[in-house]
């Protein structure tokens, strides 16, 4: 398989804190991936590293197939957005873009106009100051300097951060619409795992610098689905008697919890029948969890399985 | 590097602080030619034989570029052009759009220099013209004088400014701040590093005796500050050596600075 973008071991270390650690990231074409994590996590650094702002102490990372030495002719098709749009508030969005397209060899006027129109900025491009524009309006102005030069990935570090819900919803299909319309990989980080929930197609949980977990988006509807959680005193007997039920719905974690996702009204039943059959139910629970809980469950307990 | 460097001039172009330091520039070089008009010219009759004698200002034209860009005044407008401009990519964080453009970062550190000597250019280009003009219609004492002499004080003035210009750059870019950058600048713009360069010869000649050197003979600054226009050739060479010693140096730290630190 080769991947769009693969860090083998990255790693970042300032001072004493070590910001990315030997992190192993995987994107394949065409995905919008959500590197999540919370604040200080190292989301921020190790987009920096991977476009090129910041070297890393230790690990390599490979891009459309090439390594890091040799991206020099492939680094204008990667568009960065880190950190809170980097604008000249003095300057109009036409000349912010205009000094963008400028330095790739870009003469197109039409083309920032269309840029502009599609995040949704038309109106007073040559005339308002970015210092006037509302945080939202910075954003999506940041997304549109992003694709200037015909991106085939974007690195995009917190676009969604401190917007309202409306401009969370505008972005997020924006996102959602630049990957679909012009087939570009995504690579968008949050420290909110819900406000990606509804776009990305796979996930890494970045933890301390860690990418702890990674996994699909199918994969994080399956783990927080609805579930009856059994604690039994002994579980490899616990699933005979599950199983003697005519249950086929189940998983078992840690050789100690057992999760049933089928028959969520039975739990009353669940237990009986294990009693009789001596098995002691430590603790039941049906559970519902919502992504963000999911989420704390697997950072909160600093990186402790359940 | 061609892209670089025509967007360096477009965003100069566009920036409001640009527009300031040329009209602010222009504006001193008029209030030059006023204070030559007075002191020179006299229209007022308000100085005797005697104060005349004792300013005896030179009215030759190569004496007055001299006057108008070896000066505190003209350092000051270059050091805060070279530092804001220096600056300013990194101070709004447009530095993180386009860095990564290329792995060669120290192609942005030498295209932005460029730019900024390109800038400081037309600035004392179109100053030299006004303040020439504006003496050779107005100043009855107006001397055009030797235009090879004239040409020879263009020369060397135009060299020390765009050395002057790459040390004011490499201190912005050493410290990443405009404050950072100013200090140091203006240290040197205001005559302060002069003063202390002299003391250092001072105590240099109390130590080793009289010497054939002093200190300040290698120090850029001294030396161009208090260059005779007049001097021959080979002290010319010196000064061309030493500012190209210290234009390598400092551009080529930039340079070296751009490409190896991580942008913030
Ligand atoms: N330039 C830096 N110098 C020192 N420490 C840094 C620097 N940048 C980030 N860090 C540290 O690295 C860690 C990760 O930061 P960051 O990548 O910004 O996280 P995130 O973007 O996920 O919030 C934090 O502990 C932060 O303090
Ligand atoms: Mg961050």
């Amino acid at each position: 398989m080769e991947y769009l973008l693969e860090t083998d071991n990255i790693t970042k270390i300032y001072g004493k804190i070590t910001a990315v650690d030997h992190v192993n990231l995987h994107l394949e074409k065409g995905e919008i991936y959500g590197l999540i994590g919370r604040n200080g996590a190292g989301k921020t650094t190790l987009l920096k590293m991977l476009a090129g702002l910041a070297k890393p102490t230790e690990g390599s990372y490979s891009i459309f197939g090439e390594p890091e030495k040799q991206t020099a002719k492939l680094r204008d098709r990667i568009g960065v957005l880190i950190e809170g749009p980097g604008l000249y508030p003095n300057m109009t969005a036409y000349e912010n873009m205009k000094i963008k397209s400028l330095i790739l060899g870009m003469n197109d006027d039409n083309f920032i106009k269309e840029l502009l129109a599609d995040v949704g900025l038309e109106r007073n491009i040559d005339k308002l100051k970015v210092k006037q524009y509302s945080l939202g309006m910075k954003q999506r102005l940041g997304i549109a300097m992003t694709l200037i030069g015909h991106p085939d990935l974007l690195l995009l570090d917190e676009p969604i951060n401190g917007l309202d819900p409306q401009g969370i919803v505008e972005i997020r299909e924006l996102i959602a619409r630049l990957s679909k319309e012009r087939n570009i990989t995504i690579l968008v980080s949050s420290h909110i795992l819900e406000e990606l929930s509804k776009i990305a197609t796979r996930y890494g949980i970045l933890h301390n610098g860690q990418l702890i977990d990674e996994f699909t988006h199918g994969e994080l509807l399956r783990r927080c689905r609805e579930r009856i959680e059994i604690r039994p005193s002994d579980a490899t007997k616990a699933v005979t008697v599950i199983e003697g039920m005519g249950i086929t719905e189940y998983k078992v974690l840690d050789k100690s919890v057992i999760q049933i996702f089928e028959r969520l009204e039975d739990s009353g039943e669940i237990v009986l029948e294990l009693a009789k059959n001596n098995i002691k139910t430590l603790s039941i629970a049906v559970k519902n969890e919502a992504l963000e809980d999911y989420y704390l469950s697997i950072t909160g307990g600093a990186g402790k399985k359940e | 590097m061609y892209n670089l460097i025509k967007m360096n001039l477009y965003r100069m172009s566009k920036a409001v602080s640009t527009k300031v330091i040329a009209i602010v520039w222009i504006f001193l070089t008029l209030f030059n030619f006023g204070v030559m008009k007075i002191v020179v010219d006299d229209p007022f009759n308000i100085m005797s034989e005697a104060d005349k004698a004792t300013l005896a200002t030179s009215s030759v034209a190569s004496d007055l570029i001299q006057s108008l860009f070896v000066s505190s005044n003209f350092l000051i407008i270059l050091s805060v052009f070279v530092v804001l401009f220096a600056n300013a990519e990194h101070k709004c964080g447009f530095d993180k759009n386009l860095i990564g453009i290329t792995n060669h970062k120290w192609k942005h550190a030498l295209a932005r220099w460029i730019s900024a000597v390109i800038g400081m250019t037309v600035l004392m280009v179109v100053s030299s013209l006004i303040y020439l003009g504006t003496c050779a219609l107005f100043l009855n004492a107006f001397e055009l004088g030797s235009l090879a002499t004239l040409a020879k004080v263009c020369g060397i003035v135009y060299m020390g400014m765009v050395t002057f210009s790459a040390i004011f750059f490499f201190f912005t870019t050493l410290f990443k701040s405009s404050a950072g950058g100013l200090v140091p600048s203006l240290i040197i713009s205001l005559g302060i590093l002069f003063m202390i360069e002299k003391l250092l010869d001072f105590l240099f000649n109390k130590v080793f005796g009289s010497t054939d050197y002093v200190p300040s003979d290698f120090l850029f600054d001294s030396k161009f500050l208090n260059f005779d226009m007049d001097a021959g050739r080979n002290a010319i060479i010196f000064l061309g050596v030493l500012c190209l010693v210290y234009t390598v140096l400092t551009v080529g730290g930039s340079m070296l600075l751009q490409q190896r630190r991580d942008v913030k």
